[in-house]
């Protein structure tokens, strides 16, 4: 696509699960991968007579985010029916928020990699709930409704973002940022997380295009991969004196491309209309300190102050900051006075591989900060080696045991004591006469080799320092 | 008059309705009529006048998330017209 | 013939006099038709506590929720469904010993004046089997009539309690909207409507409204504490009537009932709503508007009418709703999205909820300087059965008294002042947001001028031993 020629708009619909332990309305339990259709009740199956029943958790998560993003609040916010009929919608309408949603007018400063940080404008954070699921099975369709009623939140964005890289990089901000608050898992591919796009291109200057809106889009990769397509395919028909319509296409995963789904119809009509049978709920101070208090320190900022707090490198930064659970072992790892670059170090390589060959979270791991300083310690005071320490590393996890423990038990410290460094040089000298004379001949690479033999006497476990110094001394003779 | 039953006929598309048509002409009628009697609500001065969405409202109402599951979960699958396993069932979404 | 509560008491706890009660219940109920479903003998609904209610048996209308029996909603949509769960205040009536015996009919969900609109059978007026006995209550205000139960609940949404009770000849409360949760009570407006009861016996009628009305309900988050204002000074004010709108009969106990008030000590005045025309325009407005969303719910697939094989799920879901649904119901439901969809809702719905501001306004100057206001509760006694009655339209139109209090959520009670050519008159106070002890008060005092009467065919408790 001509970028110069061509301006990409593209805002997203983000829809995301709320932690909540019951429904949004109900008290049935809001839970996955439950045997079908048992997290139900009358309510939420829609039942003549039943009535909403506002969960309070789902309301407090709501204003945090509508807060995190910096949105106007509502000081009295209010319930809408969105009406559309759907199989797995049991009350043909879906309790949604129209004209007061928690909150407006929001910004969310994102890092969006090559263009730098921006602040995207956010139109509006409201409550809804979700709706079952169908299962297609040959020519009958099943419904589950245990997800029917789950609390969902929808974030709007503004059409301030300008390519498919662009997009997937405030969508992985954004999965941060809900998961720093504790609102949600923001995973896509296991559905807490939903993203749709509407997405326009027009001639630079001119404003808005027609809008065409993508959904089935399930990481944000494939936002990615969709955006890029669609501004090309939307170029495509620009160039060719084609004419867009308004329609909805879905993501074609298998084939990367994005296929029609429906034209927007003049049947197409929510007739929104104020819930009545929940009340508009003004939140008080009590209510609104309680969001106050689980307000936490956003990525963003705190990526920036990690890195200007701290000696660390960008990457490291970066890394360190994606999950608040790593974020607040390195800082308090630092707090026991072991040095930020070698646990940024450890965290950005032999900790995440370790992490990742378990399939577990670093904050679920026998890894604390108090073990994590104390491995570091261990070589700083030159007690074990680096290599030693990843073998300390992989018995913390095995055994979930303190370092200096694992050290004592396994008898790993390092040999520091001259005697018995020089007494396995002069045997590694008596096995390899012809090598120590090369070396003393000028060949100093053969000094590497050497020091490898002394590690392989000592299992590892000579101070390298030591043993180094020791070993120019013998050389020299 | 064809273009109030054009618009009845949406109408009734949007609420999932499926009229015949004598049917639809009566209720198209009746409906009229009703329409007409709602457009006199044009002439009222509500200038300045805040909607009535809520008959009475007098404090924050809200539920704690505490999760207590339906007892007879079974009987409420039984109601259904039509169901297999414990899925409730229809034809296919095509 | 007087009929109290105590006649009752024992009845349902005695095997033997329950049997004859059921069986009287069955010849009389064979000729009017009150209920759609009746037993007395199931203990689920005795289960009751001991309290003011204790041995009552009360009637259910058909679209409030009591578990293990039908909720029919009066419609073929749901002819089959049995409730899974009891209404609040159904609950709040067994705990204080009341016991439900039967579901009864209603016009199909609620929508109608006439009980006509009920596609599972016909009920006529205890006091004329020619005649309606009003609706959308109308088996409930029937089987109170019939002396089948001394106590009914219904719902009342534009009048659809106060209107059959007073053509059945008893008390008809329409309670403050919240005040008697909704939980359990099928939605057709959900912003105007509230569960109210019926009776012969003022006492009984106060006594369950006291049950039901006892604090809000964790279930309807649009319920509240009851929170009485006080029994305000007896100055009542009545509406006036233009000439010919009202029937001679009605016209005449209309105006013999503000004199009987003065003459028991209240001040009587003359007032006009400058909003009446608007009243029943609005109020339909409104009412079908929330009625197409909430009968969107019934659609064939989670409970229900289905039919016996549709293609696809929107085939599934139109057959449902055309051979499930009656006409009137389809009528509203078709006008309600209409008034709802985009570039008609501001000037339908829109204008109709700013109207309803502005009745309530009126409604709120008026009780500056007034305790209770009179109205009549409909234009005519009970009409005949059919193309000899009145049309849909004008029983739509003639809500009008009635619905002024549903757009205010405020109290109003329908009040029997006797007779006129052997049919029930009646007459209706409305009060202030949670006055209803102001409409017991004048109910009272007018008893003693017009002593309820059940109709001549009436089942009586004490003949059972
Ligand atoms: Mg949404
Ligand atoms: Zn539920």
């Amino acid at each position: 696509m001509n970028t110069e020629k061509y301006e990409v708009f593209i805002g997203l619909e983000i829809h995301i699960h709320l932690k909540t332990e019951s429904k949004m309305f109900c008290s049935c339990r809001a839970r996955y991968g439950d045997d079908p259709n048992t997290n139900v009740c009358p309510v939420c199956l829609g039942y003549p007579g039943t009535l909403p029943q506002v969960n309070k958790k789902a309301m407090e998560l709501g204003y945090l985010v509508a807060r995190a993003l910096g949105c106007r609040l509502s000081m009295r916010t209010g319930f809408a029916r969105k009406n559309y009929f759907y199989p797995d919608m049991p009350k043909n309408y879906q309790i949604s928020q129209f004209e007061n949603p928690v909150g407006v007018e929001g910004l969310m400063k994102a890092d969006l990699g090559e263009s730098g940080t921006r602040d995207i404008r956010i139109h509006d954070v409201h409550l809804e709930e979700d709706a079952g699921k169908m299962i297609h099975a040959g020519d009958v369709t099943l419904l589950d409704f245990n997800r029917a009623g789950y609390p969902l939140l929808e974030i709007v964005t503004e059409p301030d973002l300008k390519s498919g890289e662009e997009t997937e990089a405030f969508l992985r901000d954004f999965q941060r940022l809900v998961r720093y608050l504790g609102v949600s898992d923001g995973n896509m591919d296991e559905g807490s997380m939903k993203c749709d796009a509407n997405i326009s291109i027009n001639l630079r200057g001119k404003g808005l295009g027609t809008k065409v809106e993508i959904k089935n889009m399930n990481s944000p990769r494939f936002v990615r991969l969709a955006m890029n397509y669609e501004a090309e395919r939307q170029a495509g028909v620009l160039d060719s004196g084609g004419e867009l319509v308004q329609e909805t296409r879905l993501w074609n995963e298998n084939r990367d491309i994005t296929e029609t789904m429906r034209r927007k119809e003049a049947a197409d009509d929510y007739r929104y209309f104020p819930e009545p049978d929940i009340p508009p709920f003004e939140p008080d101070e009590a209510f609104l300190s309680r969001v106050e208090q689980r307000m936490v320190e956003l990525p963003l900022a705190k990526k920036r102050r990690l890195t200007a707090e701290y000696d660390i490198t960008p990457e490291q930064a970066e890394f360190i900051h994606d999950e608040a659970g790593t974020a607040a072992l390195f800082e308090e790892a630092v707090s026991l006075g072991a040095k930020a670059r070698t646990i940024a170090a450890w965290l950005s390589s032999d900790i995440r591989k370790v992490l990742n060959r378990q399939g577990i979270a670093l904050t679920e791991s026998p890894l604390n900060a108090a073990r994590l300083a104390e491995l570091i310690g261990l070589i700083d005071e030159g007690l074990i080696s680096g290599k030693i320490a990843k073998n300390v590393l992989d018995e913390v996890f095995a055994r979930n045991e303190d370092p200096k423990k694992i050290v004592e038990d396994e008898g790993w410290s390092q040999i520091t004591d001259p005697k018995i460094l020089t007494e396995a040089i002069r045997v590694v000298f008596a096995s390899h006469p012809d090598v120590v004379e090369a070396v003393r001949n000028g060949e100093a690479k053969q000094r590497g080799w050497l020091m490898g033999q002394i590690m392989k006497a000592t299992d590892g476990k000579a101070s390298p320092d030591i043993a180094g110094r020791i070993l120019d001394e013998e050389l020299k003779g | 008059m064809a273009r109030a039953q054009d618009e009845w006929s949406l109408t009734a598309e949007l609420a999932r309705l499926k009229l015949d048509e004598t049917e639809a002409l009566r209720l198209a009628d009746e409906a009229e009529k009703m329409r007409e009697l709602f457009q006199t609500m044009s002439r009222a001065d509500v200038e300045g006048l805040e909607p009535t969405t809520h008959a009475l409202v007098r404090e924050n109402r809200i539920r704690e998330d505490d999760v207590s599951g339906f007892d007879h979960v079974g009987d409420l699958l039984d109601a259904s017209p039509e169901t297999e396993d414990e899925f409730f069932l229809i034809p296919n979404v095509l | 013939m007087p009929v109290y509560a105590e006649d009752w008491r024992g009845v349902l706890a005695d095997p033997a006099l329950c049997k004859i009660y059921a069986d009287g219940v069955e010849k009389i109920d064979e000729r009017i038709g009150s209920f759609l479903s009746f037993n007395a003998a199931d203990s689920e609904s005795a289960i009751g506590g001991k309290g003011s209610l204790d041995g009552i048996p009360v009637a259910v209308k058909d679209n409030i929720a009591v578990k293990g029996r039908p909720l029919t909603c009066g419609s073929k949509i749901l002819e089959n469904l049995i409730a899974p769960y009891t209404a609040t205040a159904v609950e709040r009536l067994q705990a204080a010993g009341a016991s439900v015996v039967g579901k009864t009919n209603l016009d199909e969900f609620g929508m109608g004046s006439s009980t006509e609109h009920s596609a599972l059978g016909k009920t006529v007026n205890p006091w004329d089997f020619d005649r309606v006995p009003g609706g959308s209550s109308g088996g409930s205000a029937a089987a109170v009539a019939a002396g089948l139960v001394p106590l009914a609940l219904g719902s009342d949404t534009g009048g659809s309690v106060r209107q059959p009770a007073s053509f059945c000849g008893i008390y008809g409360l329409k309670p403050t909207y919240g005040t008697v949760s909704r939980y359990g009570l099928t939605a057709y407006a959900s912003s105007l409507e509230v569960i109210g009861a019926m009776s012969a016996d003022i006492d009984l009628l106060q006594k369950a409204f006291t049950v039901m009305s006892a604090g809000k309900d964790e279930r309807d988050q649009s319920s509240v504490d009851s929170d009485p204002p006080g029994s305000g000074e007896k100055r009542i004010k009545v509406l006036d009537i233009p000439e010919g709108v009202l029937d001679s009969a009605v016209a005449e106990a209309y105006a013999d009932a503000a004199k009987a008030l003065s003459e028991a000590g209240y001040t009587v005045e003359s007032f006009a709503l400058p909003s009446y025309d608007l009243v029943v325009p609005a109020y339909y407005t409104i009412a079908t508007a929330e009625a197409s969303a909430n009968l969107a719910r019934f659609n064939g697939i989670r409970y229900g009418y289905a039919p016996d094989y549709a293609e696809n799920p929107v085939e599934l879901m139109k057959l449902a709703r055309h051979e499930g649904f009656g006409d009137e119901v389809k009528l509203r439901i078709l006008l309600g999205t209409y008034v709802l969809r985009s570039g008609f809702q501001d000037q339908y719905y829109g204008r109709a909820q700013k109207v309803r501001t502005l009745i309530r306004k009126q409604l709120a100057d008026l009780f500056q300087s007034a305790d209770l206001l009179l109205m009549p509760v409909f234009p005519t006694q009970a009409f005949l059965y059919g193309d000899d009655g009145m049309d849909d339209y004008r029983q739509r139109v003639a809500d009008v008294f009635t619905c002024l209090a549903n757009l205010a959520g405020l109290p109003a009670l329908s009040v029997p002042t006797g007779l006129s050519k052997g049919l029930p008159t009646g007459i209706q106070l409305m009060a202030p947001a949670f006055a209803e002890e102001r409409l017991f008060a004048a109910a009272r005092s007018l008893s003693k001028i017009y002593m309820p009467q059940l109709a001549p065919c009436a089942l009586n408790p004490r003949s059972f031993s």
